[in-house]
């Protein structure tokens, strides 16, 4: 199966000023995301998000390194003949109605009026604007302007889709809609890559996720991988007084008294076991141990803080 | 050709929106109105015998006046007036196309398209020709109408007289993209184009002008510039001068005459190649 989205070393370099200083924007990102898959791409601002995303839809060039759309690059017209895109900040022109925004825009990418008639009713339909289809845009709400434009990234039914912030501006029940909107077209095997500052809504909708910082790409993977626990456990015992707790810390382990529970930080598997052989050997009654997962979150305000540098697989 | 034809659809739906295409034709239509109301000619024998204006009698010479040569006259002297302010309107109805087009948050929305950039630029440079078309063909062509009825004298030279002056729009819109694209500014572009339309005009007299300078490099940059910019002047005397049954220029030899278009049109396809270059390497 052709990879959806590629990119390999991108790499991007702004001039600017009079005597051209160099604003490195991307340094090396390597992505890919697989049909059916949904992706999400972090950062803080000026990490390179969107200047990946507009790489991937020529909007802007790339100093070095490759990108491609089920490997066509990105460069040639044809590969944006799969590609959804729904930008951070659109602007459809106010004088056009909804159905027209849908017309001229699937017209522009190659559809034929027959289908255009067919497709446009159950898109608006799907995006909640029925009722609206035929009121100039300039009346719309933020949200109701979002949902236009995700039904727009949708009019040509491409294979891919890339959406920057595509709960922006939109209330809780449309949040849910386009969450369940998006999972149904993933489901339907298109690629979908998400670029979100809204962290909650990046771990309920994609499966993998890139944390980009300063351009370069800090940590990619399945979101369980990268918030999977390692060290962190919740000990919930009885039995476990000051001088256990010592005994435990003395062979290098970290345990603290948090919220009648205890927040437990072992070395490894084995030092866990250690453990737990003390805490049972010393009379403590073990009710439960759980790792402790790390939130997305926790990830990537870990990963984007300057005293963190080492990249994570 | 879908995406060629609805970009070009978008250009005059959004030209209804911001009013300039109905200002335009709301424009158009009450000159054509007032012309036809106002007007009212007896004519004799192929000969004015007694003519109203806004229903007060006009006092005419005593020797008989051939219908035929005042309707030449009339004629080609609205041709001239069309080519000033026909080619203003034009640029001014259109010269927006590209900066609208590069605002952030809509350039987005059409490049994301499977659209080469070059042939979406050029569908836009279509669409505003096709608006100032229209609104030429409308205008010219009420004119002439009215003129028949009117007169009955039928001189098919006017028509054409209006594609000199869509050649000149057509030259200027193409400078008007090239500063639209450079400065993304609705307001440069148009000032810019402007100035190139008046520098050029001034610029047709540069024998004079080079003859009057002090130093020979100053003499060669005027002459130089002139065959550089677009021959304003002289395709405002050629519309006249067509229309009128002329030779094309006054005084003009072939070879000057292929020179005026010639160079124009050099300039025309270098600002819209330019445009073209500039507008596919942009980083948006």
């Amino acid at each position: 199966m052709t990879t959806a989205i590629e990119a390999r070393g991108l790499r991007k370099v702004y001039r600017s000023g009079l005597k051209g200083r160099a604003v490195i924007a991307l340094n090396g990102i390597d992505l890919h995301v697989e049909p059916g898959e949904v992706f999400g791409l972090l950062g803080p601002n000026g990490a390179g998000k969107t200047t990946t995303v507009k790489i991937l839809l020529g909007l802007t060039h790339a100093t070095s390194g490759e990108a491609s759309i089920f490997g066509i690059p990105v460069g040639d017209p044809a590969s944006r003949r799969r590609v959804g895109y729904l930008p951070e900040g659109h602007r459809f022109p106010g004088y056009l109605t909804a159905r027209e925004t849908l017309r001229i825009f699937g017209r522009m990418s190659g559809v034929e009026k027959t289908d255009l008639s067919r497709r446009i009713p159950a898109l608006l339909e799907r995006v909640r604007l029925s009722q609206w289809s035929d009121v100039r845009v300039k009346k719309f709400s933020k949200g109701m302007t979002q949902r236009l434009g995700l039904a727009a990234a949708l009019v040509h039914e491409p294979d891919v889709l890339l959406l920057d912030e595509p709960t922006d501006g939109v209330d809780p029940v449309g949040r849910r809609e386009i969450r369940d909107l998006l999972a149904e077209e993933a489901g339907k095997g298109r690629a979908i890559l998400v670029n979100s500052h809204l962290l909650s809504e990046v771990e309920r909708i994609c499966g993998r996720v890139a944390v980009l910082r300063e351009g370069s790409v800090a940590a990619q993977g399945r979101i369980e991988d990268l918030t999977a626990a390692t060290s962190r456990y919740k000990l919930v015992a009885s039995g476990v007084d000051d001088a256990l707790l010592s005994d435990l810390r003395g062979t290098g382990a970290s345990i603290d008294r948090v919220n009648g529970h205890f927040d437990l930080t072992a070395r490894d598997l084995e030092h866990l076991n250690a453990l737990v052989d003390r805490l049972r050997a010393r009379g403590a009654q073990l009710q439960e141990l759980t790792p402790v997962r790390s939130s997305l979150e926790d990830v990537f305000v870990g990963l984007v803080t300057p005293q963190s540098r080492e990249p994570r697989a | 050709m879908r995406a060629w034809a609805a970009s070009i659809e978008e250009v005059f739906r959004e030209a209804a929106a911001r009013w300039t295409l109905i200002a335009y034709f709301a424009l158009s239509s009450l000159f054509i109105l007032i012309f036809a109301l106002a007007v009212n000619l007896d004519v004799v024998n192929g000969a004015l015998a007694g003519a109203r204006l806004f229903g007060q009698s006009v006092n005419l010479p005593d020797r008989s006046i051939d219908i035929d040569r005042l309707v030449l006259g009339f004629e080609s002297g609205f041709s001239g007036f069309l080519y000033l302010v026909g080619t203003f309107l034009a640029l001014f109805a259109t010269a927006h196309l590209v900066p609208r087009l590069q605002e952030k948050g809509t350039i987005d929305l059409y490049l994301s398209r499977p659209v080469g950039r070059i042939p979406l630029l050029l569908s836009r440079y279509s669409g505003g020709m096709l608006l100032a078309t229209a609104n030429l063909a409308y205008l010219i062509g009420s004119i002439w109408i009215i003129i028949l009825w009117k007169t009955r004298v039928v001189h098919w030279r006017f028509l054409f007289g209006g594609v000199t002056i869509l050649f000149t729009i057509a030259v200027l819109l193409a400078f008007a993209f090239l500063v639209g694209v450079a400065t993304s500014s609705t307001g440069v572009s148009l000032m810019s184009t402007y100035a190139v339309f008046f520098l050029a005009a001034i610029l047709a007299a540069h024998q004079k002008i080079s003859a009057a300078m002090s130093s020979e490099w100053a003499a060669k940059l005027v002459d130089g510039l002139y065959w550089v910019f677009p021959k304003t002047a002289e395709l405002g005397r050629a519309t006249v001068s067509a229309v009128a049954g002329n030779r094309v220029l006054h005084g003009a030899a072939p070879a000057n005459l292929f020179a005026v278009y010639g160079s124009t049109a050099l300039f025309g396809l270098a600002a819209l190649t330019l445009a073209c270059w500039l507008f596919s390497r942009k980083d948006f």
